[in-house]
C-alpha cells in the first residue's frame, strides 16, 4: 500500500512535540494569512511553513510538492480566470479575441496574486499539520476540547476500520481486475458497485465481530485516551515566537503597500 | 484440579444451524489443552460458549465447579478470568493505537490510570512490543499484531486464556514467536487452550487433546493416546503428525526400537536402533548379552564430537572367539548445554563464557533475549524450538548455550531434564551465570 498522508505523520520526527504548539501554529498562519491585505504575507507564512515541513519534518520534498501540486494547479486556473475578470480600470495590457477586449488592470492582478498566496499559505499550513500530527493525537485534543466520549470513541474506532478497509477494498480492487473486471466503462461500473456491496456488507459483519470481541474484555463504555505531558522546549518556542514577530511585522509594514 | 468443565452442551444458532452437539469436557488447571478438528467442526462456537458469548440451549458449563450465570456481573467476572484471542487479529485490535488496545481491558475492569499504565508497559515489554507502542496497529505484520491481541488478553491476567487458530496466516518465525510465548504463560501457571487443524503443533505441543468433527468431541486423551490411532483421525478428517508418521516407516523397516511414541525430534533420534553389527574377536569368558568395551575409535557416528567410546553388546557368541556384537557407540565427549540468564546480562560477561566453555552453538529464547543478542551483535545459531535443537546438537557432541530470562530458565532445565530422564542419556547442563543473591 502507498504512504498516505497518515503514515507520513505517524512516522515523523515532529509526532511527539506539543500538539497545542502545532495547533497555534497552523491557527496563526490561517489567519494572518486571510487577513491580510498584501500577498507577501501569505507568501512568507507558505516560505516558512513549507520549510519547516521539508526540513524539521523530514517530508521528502517529491512527495510533497507533489501534493501540493493537486491544490496549487487548482488555483492557478481560477487566478488567471480571476486576473482576466476581476478589477476596474486601466489595464496593464489586453488583446482582442473575436472582437472581445480581454486584459489584466492592475486591481485585478493584485486580487489574482493575493488569492494565490492566501490558498498556498494556507495549504502549506494544513499539509504542516496533516503531516506531523497524526489522527492519534488530534484524538486527546478532541479529548480537551470537551467533545462527548461517544463520539470521539466512534471516531477513534472509524479511524482503525479505515485501514482495515482500506486494505480489503484493495484487495478486491485488484481481484476485480485481474479477471478483467474494469475493461471497459460498463464492467467498471458493475465491478464498482460489487465492491460498494461488499464493503458494506462487510463491515456490517465487522461491527458485529468487534462488538463481541469487545465484550470478551469486559467493555463498559471506556476507552482509554493518550495525553502524555509533553511541555514545549525552549528552542521550539523562541523558534515559533521569532517566526510569529516577523509574519506580524510583515503584516505590519505591508498593511498599505501593495505589489505593483 | 478441574477448572473448566462443560457438561451435555448444546447450542444452535438463532437460524437453526446446530452448532455444538452434546459436549462434555473437562479442563484441568495449568495444562495446554488442543482442539484439534477440521473447518466447521465447532470449535470457535465451543470457545464463545466458553467465555459467555454464547449461552447454551442446553446443559451448563462450570467455571471452577460453579455453573456460569448470564448476569452482567457474572459475565464481568468469567470473561476477566477467561480471556480469548479471535483468530483474526483486526477484530480484536480496535483501538487508534498498540498502547491502547492493551490498555482497553484493564481500563474496563476500572483500575487506575497509574495501575493501568504499569500493567500495560510490564505487558508489552514481555512480549516484546515496547518499542512500538504509539504505532497504529496498521504498519504492524501478522505476528506483531498476534501477539499486541495476546498482550490485551494477558493485560487483564485471566486464568484461562483461549486462543482461536493462533498460528493462523503466521510465518514460521511469526508463529515460533507466539508458540515460545504461550509456553512462557504456560510455565507461569495459565492454563492455555488453542484450536487448531494443524496435527503436527497439536501432537507436539499439548498435554491433552480434543478431537471434533460435526459438532461434536469424538474423542480425547493425550497425544500419544489420540494421534496414535488412525481411526480417530481418520473420523475426524485428519492426517497422522509428519513425527509419527516417519517413526511408523521406520519401524516397518526395524530400524526403531519399539514401544515409544516420539513427540518431538529429539525422542525420535533417541528411538533410533543402533544399526551397527559386526563380528569381533572376543575373550572365552564374554556371554551374550554382556556389553564389552571395543576401545576407542576416531568415527562417523559423532563426526562433531571428536571421538567416541564404543560400547559393544554381544548379541551371539560363535565359535572360535568370535561373536556377533552390536555397537553401541556414545560419543566419548558429549556436548553440554549452558544457560545464560539474560536477566542479569552483561556483554563482557557473555563473551567471557563463550570464549571459556568453547561455546559452539548459541541459541535465544524469548523475545528479550533475542532482541539483546541482536543488539549486541551476538550471531544465534538456533532462534526457533531452541530447546530441542541444543539437545540434539549436544548430542552430536556441541557445547551449547541457551540465552533466556526470568521463568524460562527453569522451564528450559525441566525440559532438558526430562529428556535425559526418558532416554537415560547425560547431558551436562547448567546455569552458567546464577542469580548471586539467592
Amino acid at each position: 500500500m502507498a504512504h498516505i498522508l497518515d503514515d507520513y505523520a505517524v512516522l515523523s520526527p515532529l509526532r511527539y512535540k506539543n500538539n497545542w504548539l502545532k495547533i497555534a501554529i497552523v491557527t496563526f498562519g490561517l489567519l494572518a494569512g486571510v487577513s491580510s491585505n498584501s500577498p507577501l504575507v501569505p507568501f512568507l507564512i507558505a516560505i516558512c511553513m513549507s520549510f519547516a515541513t521539508l526540513y524539521f519534518a523530514k517530508v521528502p520534498a517529491s512527495f510533497y510538492f507533489r501534493i501540493l501540486a493537486a491544490p496549487a494547479g487548482f488555483v492557478i486556473v481560477s487566478v488567471v480566470i480571476i486576473a482576466f475578470f476581476f478589477g476596474e480600470g486601466a489595464k496593464l495590457f489586453s488583446f482582442d479575441v473575436f472582437g472581445l477586449t480581454l486584459g489584466v488592470s492592475k486591481a485585478g492582478l493584485d486580487m489574482a496574486l493575493l488569492v494565490f498566496a492566501r490558498t498556498l499559505g494556507g495549504m502549506s499550513c494544513l499539509f504542516f499539520l496533516s503531516l506531523t500530527t497524526p489522527m492519534i493525537e488530534l484524538f486527546s485534543v478532541l479529548k480537551a476540547t470537551k467533545l462527548p466520549d461517544s463520539f470521539l470513541e466512534i471516531a477513534m474506532m472509524m479511524y482503525r476500520y479505515i485501514f482495515v478497509f482500506l486494505d480489503v477494498a484493495v484487495g478486491v480492487k485488484y481481484a476485480q481486475s485481474v479477471r478483467l473486471g474494469y475493461k471497459d466503462f460498463k464492467t467498471s461500473f458493475r465491478s464498482m458497485v460489487m465492491l460498494g456491496t461488499n464493503l458494506f456488507i462487510r463491515s456490517w459483519e465487522q461491527g458485529e465481530k468487534i462488538y463481541v470481541s469487545m465484550n470478551a474484555r469486559c467493555y463498559d463504555g471506556k476507552l482509554i485516551l493518550l495525553d502524555d505531558k509533553r511541555p514545549v522546549e525552549m528552542p521550539e518556542l523562541m523558534l515559533t515566537l521569532a517566526y510569529f514577530a516577523l509574519v506580524v511585522l510583515t503584516f505590519y509594514f505591508t498593511r498599505t503597500v501593495s505589489v505593483l | 484440579m478441574v477448572i473448566l468443565e462443560t457438561k451435555h452442551l448444546s447450542f444452535s444458532y438463532p437460524d437453526g444451524t446446530l452448532a455444538l452437539d452434546n459436549i462434555s469436557v473437562v479442563i484441568e488447571k495449568g495444562k495446554k489443552i488442543a482442539f484439534v478438528g477440521r473447518n466447521g467442526s465447532g470449535k470457535s462456537t465451543l470457545f464463545l460458549s466458553m467465555n459467555g458469548t454464547h449461552r447454551p440451549k442446553k446443559g451448563e458449563i462450570l467455571f471452577h465447579g460453579k455453573p456460569m450465570k448470564y448476569d452482567s456481573k457474572s459475565l464481568r467476572e468469567i470473561r476477566k478470568n477467561i480471556g480469548i484471542v479471535f483468530q483474526n487479529s483486526d477484530d480484536q485490535i480496535f483501538a487508534p493505537t498498540i498502547y491502547q488496545d492493551v490498555a482497553f481491558g484493564p481500563t474496563n475492569l476500572g483500575y487506575s490510570k497509574d495501575k493501568v499504565e504499569d500493567i500495560v508497559n510490564k505487558t508489552l515489554e514481555y512480549v516484546g512490543l515496547t518499542h512500538l507502542k504509539d504505532k497504529p496497529p496498521h504498519h504492524l505484520s501478522g505476528g506483531q499484531k498476534k501477539r499486541v491481541a495476546i498482550a490485551g488478553i494477558v493485560a487483564m491476567d485471566p486464568e484461562v486464556i483461549i486462543l482461536d487458530e493462533p498460528l493462523a496466516n503466521l510465518d514460521p518465525v511469526g508463529a515460533d514467536e507466539v508458540m515460545d510465548l504461550l509456553n512462557e504463560l504456560n510455565y507461569f501457571g495459565k492454563t492455555i487452550i488453542i484450536s487448531t487443524h494443524d496435527v503436527n503443533l497439536a501432537y507436539g505441543w499439548a498435554d491433552y487433546v480434543f478431537l471434533m468433527n460435526e459438532h461434536k468431541v469424538i474423542s480425547e486423551g493425550t497425544p500419544e493416546a489420540i494421534f496414535m490411532h488412525d481411526d480417530n483421525l481418520k473420523a475426524a478428517y485428519l492426517r497422522r503428525p509428519v513425527t509419527l508418521e516417519i517413526y511408523e516407516e521406520i519401524k516397518r523397516r526395524g530400524l526403531v526400537k519399539p514401544q515409544c511414541c516420539p513427540r518431538d525430534i529429539p525422542d525420535l533420534v533417541h528411538s533410533l536402533r543402533s544399526q551397527q553389527l559386526l563380528w569381533a574377536k572376543v575373550p572365552s569368558e564374554v556371554k551374550e548379552g554382556d556389553y564389552i568395551n571395543l576401545g576407542i575409535l576416531y568415527g562417523d557416528y559423532a563426526p562433531e564430537s571428536g571421538y567416541e567410546a564404543a560400547n559393544c553388546k554381544v548379541l551371539h557368541v560363535h565359535e572360535d572367539g568370535l561373536a556377533i556384537v552390536e555397537m553401541d557407540r556414545k560419543p566419548y565427549r558429549a556436548g553440554s548445554i549452558g544457560i545464560y540468564d539474560t536477566e542479569y546480562y552483561s556483554k563482557d560477561e557473555l563473551l567471557d563464557i563463550i570464549d571459556r566453555d568453547e561455546i559452539e552453538c548459541i541459541g535465544a529464547m524469548g523475545k528479550r533475549s533475542k532482541i539483546l543478542a541482536e543488539g549486541d551483535e551476538i550471531y544465534l545459531h538456533i532462534t526457533a524450538g531452541v530447546v530441542d535443537r541444543s539437545i540434539l546438537n549436544s548430542l552430536a557432541g556441541q557445547r551449547c548455550l541457551i540465552l533466556t530470562n526470568g521463568g524460562m530458565v527453569g522451564h528450559a532445565l525441566e525440559r532438558i531434564k526430562d529428556y535425559m530422564q526418558k532416554s537415560g542419556i547425560n547431558i551436562p547442563v547448567t546455569v552458567v551465570n546464577p542469580n548471586q543473591e539467592s
